[in-house]
């Protein structure tokens, strides 16, 4: 008898439908406003169908108009409502910085509690062959925001799982979806189901290294485990899923079992998601072996040479591993 | 919603004398005040019902008080005192009493502007009554958001009154070099949405403007725009530079909004030199125990600093 749960298999960007339908239909409250998300249906189809479910109304079209969308998704939330602002490119998302980080984030804290903003900013990170400011993943700038919440799905399951726990969430969250796992497919559960913020996920055991990753990043960790197992080295990956707030439990017994800590990010090592998992790691069980990869210190090109360049790849990947445990 | 002309008097005089009772403390904070600007606050609060929810910039004090936020909660807030209606923590810039049809201040230049759209897109989901007043200065008129905000309140019909304050200056800067539209109301006029503009300095013409515009809002019809000219009496801030000389701010007080209403309440024989007397002594009264409120009151526990942060 197996006790794990049924699953019907699905692509990324159906799944993050299906998590938006079934709380639309859940709670009235929600509705989601942004570029393309009305009759469109999404500029990836995350939102395909469900127009024509919820109406104008509810998947309301914006204008270009990033700031007074987040700003207007602020007020609305905070005035009782949960939106879900969707930003097309997490480059775009600085357009809406006042609202989301100097408003939102803040406004639980500065009225004591008498008001919140449960709102979801769902948006995309990663290269895929748009340029410098279609490319950025700056989820580590976001997660030193007091009061943000932010969170990155790697499979199509945390993608419906993640995207539920959002829209029930109390406190602005932004949401990150990576542009190469839209077409990806994967098994969801039939039954609905949240993914606790707060959680990270072992996608492979290991017992050589564990490597610490997010996103899209998660399948490049496990493609370098791939490699690397060819020659005898064993590595544990496992998958944030929630940056902010962080699972440093589960990762910290991670690198107690394996001795040794790599992070891989597809954005800015400095002042990184890597460093702050480090940091988190050693102030609970004191330093290892440590080293970290993410794009080098260069904009991201939409020219394929230049972009392959600069963002990790298992091959890149794997070399540094394997420069960590076998120095 | 107050038609009372000793009503709107009353509330002008209380802002001058809050803020003055504010200001003399010697330590105050940092602090926006509007001496010059009390006609343009009481004019927009009487054409607001218990329905309503006014949002401003960081220049907060005067709209507050005028909106009838209790005074005493309002200088704790002020001076960072738990018994502030968000115990001290937001100040001057970000304080906020829903309950009291003051849904907030933010102090970032512009920034209130879409959140208010979004209180206002809330009411017109929820099928809610009421309207939403964003009051923000001619310093924000420059400012992107509030193009942004325009468009899609004109476009969705939001219930939303923007109501710019022009008091000629932002912190330096004088409206001609900060702004290039003929009137600042144009702004609004562009969007097709009704936009005057009145003299802000005038308590009579400029509350009768805000409840033309309101009334707009009200029926259902989309936003309006309301420019009200003033003039701003202090420097930017409790901490900022004056850049004008003795010369001119003596002149700018001859135009005082509030010794030109009760001159013309003494012209029309509705108040006497008894009266005003009285309303003074009442306003300066009211500061005064709201002082005595905040100053009984304690400042939070260092403890309290994570306290409602996720």
């Amino acid at each position: 008898m197996s006790t794990e749960l049924a699953t019907t298999r699905m692509f990324f960007r159906e799944a993050v439908r299906r998590a938006v339908e079934e709380e639309m239909a859940r709670d009235p409250r929600i509705f989601v406003l942004g570029q393309d998300v009305g009759s469109f249906g999404g500029s990836y189809r995350e939102f395909d169908g469900l127009f024509a479910i919820f109406g104008p109304e509810r998947m309301r079209d914006t204008p270009v108009a990033e700031a007074a969308t987040i700003g207007i998704a602020a007020g609305a939330a905070a005035a009782g409502f949960r939106p879900l602002a969707v930003i097309t490119y997490m480059d775009f998302l600085m357009l809406g910085f006042d609202a989301l980080i100097n408003y939102a984030a803040k406004l639980r804290y500065k009225t004591a509690g008498a008001l919140t903003a449960p709102m979801v900013v769902k948006t995309t990170a990663g290269a895929q062959g748009q340029g410098v400011a279609h490319s950025q993943c700056i989820e580590a700038w976001l997660m030193s925001v007091p009061g943000l919440k932010v969170v990155a799905p790697s499979t199509p399951a945390d993608a419906y799982g993640l995207m539920k726990s959002a829209l029930r969430s109390d406190g602005p969250v932004v949401y990150i979806d990576h542009k190469r796992l839209f077409p990806t497919p994967g098994n969801v559960p039939v039954e609905p189901a949240i993914v606790p913020f707060g959680q990270a996920a072992i996608r492979r055991e290991g017992t050589d290294v564990s490597v610490v990753c997010h996103g899209y990043m998660v399948r490049v960790a496990l493609e370098a485990a791939d490699l690397l197992a060819g020659e005898g080295l064993s590595c544990e990956v496992i998958d944030l899923r929630s940056l902010a707030p962080m699972d440093v439990e589960t990762l910290a017994a991670s690198v107690e079992r394996t001795g040794r800590l790599f992070t891989l990010e597809e954005g800015q090592v400095t002042c990184g998601v890597g460093v702050e998992v480090a940091t988190r790691i050693f102030a609970r069980i004191g330093n290892r072996p440590w080293s970290r990869l993410g794009a080098l210190p260069a904009p991201v090109s939409s020219n394929p040479v230049l972009e392959a360049a600069c963002i990790p790849d298992p091959a890149r990947s794997a070399a540094a591993i394997r420069a960590l445990v076998r120095p | 919603m107050t038609d009372d002309p000793i009503g709107r008097l009353r509330a002008m005089l209380l802002i001058r004398a809050f803020e003055d009772g504010l200001s003399a403390r010697k330590a105050h904070g940092f602090q926006l005040l509007s001496s010059g600007e009390e006609a343009v606050a009481v004019a927009l609060a009487s054409a607001l019902t218990a329905d309503d929810q006014l949002l401003t910039g960081g220049r907060s004090i005067g709209p507050a008080l005028a909106r009838g936020v209790n005074p005493g909660m309002l200088m704790a807030e002020l001076l960072g005192k738990t018994a502030g209606m968000n115990r001290g923590r937001a100040g001057r810039g970000h304080f906020a009493a829903p309950e009291q049809g003051f849904f907030g201040s933010h102090a970032v230049v512009g920034g209130n502007i879409s959140v208010a759209a979004g209180v206002a897109l809330a009411r017109k989901m929820a099928g809610e009554p009421g309207i939403v007043a964003i009051l923000f200065g001619d310093g924000a008129s420059a400012a992107g958001a509030l193009y942004e905000t325009l468009n899609i309140a004109a476009l969705w019909e939001l219930p939303i009154l923007f109501v710019c304050n022009n008091n000629q200056l932002s912190v330096s800067t004088p409206r001609e070099a900060s702004n290039a539209a003929r009137r600042i109301c144009d702004v609004g006029a562009v969007f097709g949405m009704p936009a005057r503009s009145v003299d802000g300095l005038d308590m009579v013409a400029a509350a009768a403007a805000a409840r033309e515009a309101a009334e707009h809002v009200r029926s259902g019809r989309g936003p309006a725009f309301l420019e009200m000219s003033s003039i701003r009496l202090r420097s930017h801030s409790t901490t900022a530079r004056e850049t004008r000389s003795r010369d001119e701010l003596a002149s700018l007080r001859l135009r005082c909004p509030i010794e030109r209403e009760i001159a013309r309440l003494q012209g029309e024989g509705l108040l006497g030199e008894m009266e005003i007397a009285g309303l003074r002594e009442e306003a300066l009264e009211r500061a005064r125990a709201a002082m005595v409120f905040a100053d009984a009151s304690p400042y939070p526990d260092p403890a309290e600093v994570l306290a409602d942060v996720d």
